[in-house]
């Protein structure tokens, strides 16, 4: 216990003599401690919204121009009897051509390209209560006769019917890209962090090379050398993910009510545990990165 | 080779055990006509332990590969000798010496210290050999940003001593080379003589069994010289084993202990109450 007060007084000292290269590796932590905390807040983020996308998940199928009020009725009326099905609605043509417009408004050409025709189908708008059923529901209408008689195409009727499950899939593509890259930056910035860190100490090795002599000469033992060096790294690393770890807590209790209220589509709700969780791998995470960074710093240039 | 290392081997047939300092004293007048001769008395063969032996030892460096620093060197120090290593530059002196605190390995044969053999300890084992084995060296080797009380009791901080151990030992120790007026200065403060003192002070602050000097005069002027060998023939007094590498002519030829002498690695002497030799 008493080696450790020495680490620990030693670190200090070999803190201050090298300040501008201690305070950058600190920051280099930090920063990357940092980035590292916004992509997983993000991640958090973007598995919500897949989540309140899936919920959302609805059924649109395409009926023909020329399809009877009847037989729409009855479909409608079939659709509405499935175990699963919240609601049903109809959108006429003219309608969705509507639609259209407002979604538009930022291309009025497209708009305008249409000159007065509507290529647009009408459609029935299925809400399921349970969207994990939606493959199922679905193919259920694909089999309906109605379905298939009064369908926008007929001769492929499974292309009338357009389900979220394929847009969530398409999200979950999206994310899934995003996350690679958000990974690959972590390594990155990890990467950074560790070179920043073994240079420190690497100069900090450097600065005492005198002191370690005469402890080699002396016969202190190799974990006696090396316990200052490992311990100035670690400290490094705490002090950046504290901060990054305190910078993060404020974005959470002063930027994210902020960015909520303005996007409020955006499901931001991330949960305590979830933060806890993070800072948590944060401080680890940093705690690996300046231990490692100093031992290797270590083996290349203090040969015990 | 073989022959010089029973040239070494009649030499401590010829050895004295204890109150070899008045001995010393007595034979010296008489010494003096007879050298070089090696047999030069009869005292019984002495009953101590080996310290240091050296079984066929070689060192080759990689960067001159057919010039060996060390040649098939065997030789032994017993516990409580005054062991002269004798050589000029480039003779092996120094590789000697860091072979014992095993900063080097020998490419071949087998170094013992105290029945342990160097070659084949492990790594970790060696911090504790080093706590067994005092060294001092030509250039002090203190830690100008301390002073004198803490460098040398940062040999003892560093191996873990108890800080009661550190307050009891170092003024003790700084006593005995007659520092004890310069606790508090730091090494830039005080003259040569002064600093090796200190550096002898954090050598033995241990109390280790083993005392290695690498050239322990060659910053200092004769006078001062004198002090230094008259401190650590003090502590050999004490039992400690005391080995120094030195060219200081002058000082081997008038304290008349074993000499060991190198010459581009090779042994070429090995004599009780000897001379400096070179060149004579």
């Amino acid at each position: 216990m008493s080696s450790f007060a020495y680490f620990f007084t030693e670190s200090i000292k070999g803190f201050a003599r090298n300040f501008s290269t201690a305070l950058g590796s600190i920051i280099t932590i930090f920063l990357s401690l940092l980035i590292i905390g916004v992509f997983l807040i993000g991640g958090f983020v973007v598995d919500n919204v897949v989540k309140s996308v899936e919920s959302k998940v609805s059924i649109t199928v395409y009926v023909a121009d020329d399809a009877s009020q009847s037989d729409i009725q009855s479909l409608e009326g079939y659709i509405k009897g499935l175990d699963g099905v919240s609601n049903v609605s109809f959108t006429t043509k003219d309608q969705a051509l509507e639609n259209f417009k407002n979604s538009m408004t930022s291309n009025p050409e497209i708009v305008n390209q249409l000159d007065g025709q509507n290529p647009l189908p009408a459609s029935i708008d299925v809400e399921l209560s349970d969207a994990q059923q939606v493959e199922g529901i679905a193919s259920n209408i694909g089999s309906n006769s109605t379905f298939q008689k009064i369908c926008d195409n007929p001769s492929n009727p499974s292309d009338s019917l357009k389900y979220g499950q394929k847009t969530v899939e398409k999200l979950f593509a999206l994310t899934n890209y995003v996350r690679y890259i958000g990974a690959a930056l972590v390594v990155l910035l990890i990467f950074i962090a560790f070179v920043f860190i073994n240079n420190t100490i690497r100069l900090s090795i450097l600065a005492r090379r005198k002191e370690i002599a005469i402890m080699r000469l002396v016969g202190a033992s190799n974990h006696f050398i090396r316990g200052p060096f490992l311990m100035e790294g670690a400290l490094h690393a705490i002090i950046g993910a504290g901060l990054a770890i305190i910078c993060l807590q404020l974005l959470r209790m002063f930027a994210i009510p902020k960015v909520q209220s303005a996007l409020q589509w955006l499901p931001i709700d991330v949960t305590d545990q979830a933060f806890l969780m993070m800072y948590l791998v944060l401080a680890l995470a940093g705690l690996i990165i300046g231990l490692l960074g100093s031992a290797l710093a270590m083996r290349r240039y203090l040969k015990v | 080779m073989t022959n010089a290392y029973n040239q070494g081997a009649s030499a401590h047939a010829g050895r004295p055990t204890g109150t070899r300092a008045s001995h010393a004293k007595q034979v010296t007048a008489q010494l003096s006509t007879t050298l070089p001769d090696l047999d030069i008395d009869s005292i019984p063969q002495p009953t101590g332990t080996p310290v240091i032996t050296f079984d066929h030892v070689t060192k080759v460096y990689p960067a001159q590969p057919g010039k060996p620093a060390l040649n098939d060197i065997s030789v032994q120090v017993f516990a409580g000798e005054f062991v002269f290593l004798v050589g000029h530059s480039g003779s092996g002196k120094s590789t000697f010496i860091r072979t014992i605190i095993r900063e080097i390995k020998p490419s071949d044969g087998h170094i013992y210290i105290a029945d342990e053999d160097l070659a084949t300890m492990r790594n970790w084992r060696v911090p504790y050999l080093r706590r067994n084995i005092g060294c001092v060296f030509q250039d002090f080797k203190l830690l100008p940003n301390k002073t004198v009380f803490e460098n040398v009791a940062f040999a003892l901080e560093v191996i873990g001593k108890s800080r009661h151990v550190i307050k009891t030992q170092v003024p003790e120790v700084l006593r005995l080379v007659g520092l004890q007026d310069k606790l508090n200065k730091r090494p830039d403060q005080l003259s040569g003589g002064e600093q090796q003192r200190v550096s002898i002070a954090r050598a033995i602050v241990n109390r280790p069994p083993l005392l290695i000097c690498d050239e322990p005069t060659g910053n200092l002027d004769p006078q001062t010289s004198r002090g230094i060998m008259d401190l650590l023939e003090r502590i050999n007094r004490t039992g400690t084993t005391v080995l120094v590498a030195t060219h200081d002519r002058e000082m081997v030829d008038n304290m008349r202990r074993r000499v060991i002498a190198l010459d581009k690695g090779h042994l070429t002497r090995d004599q009780d109450r000897g001379v400096y030799g070179f060149d004579v």
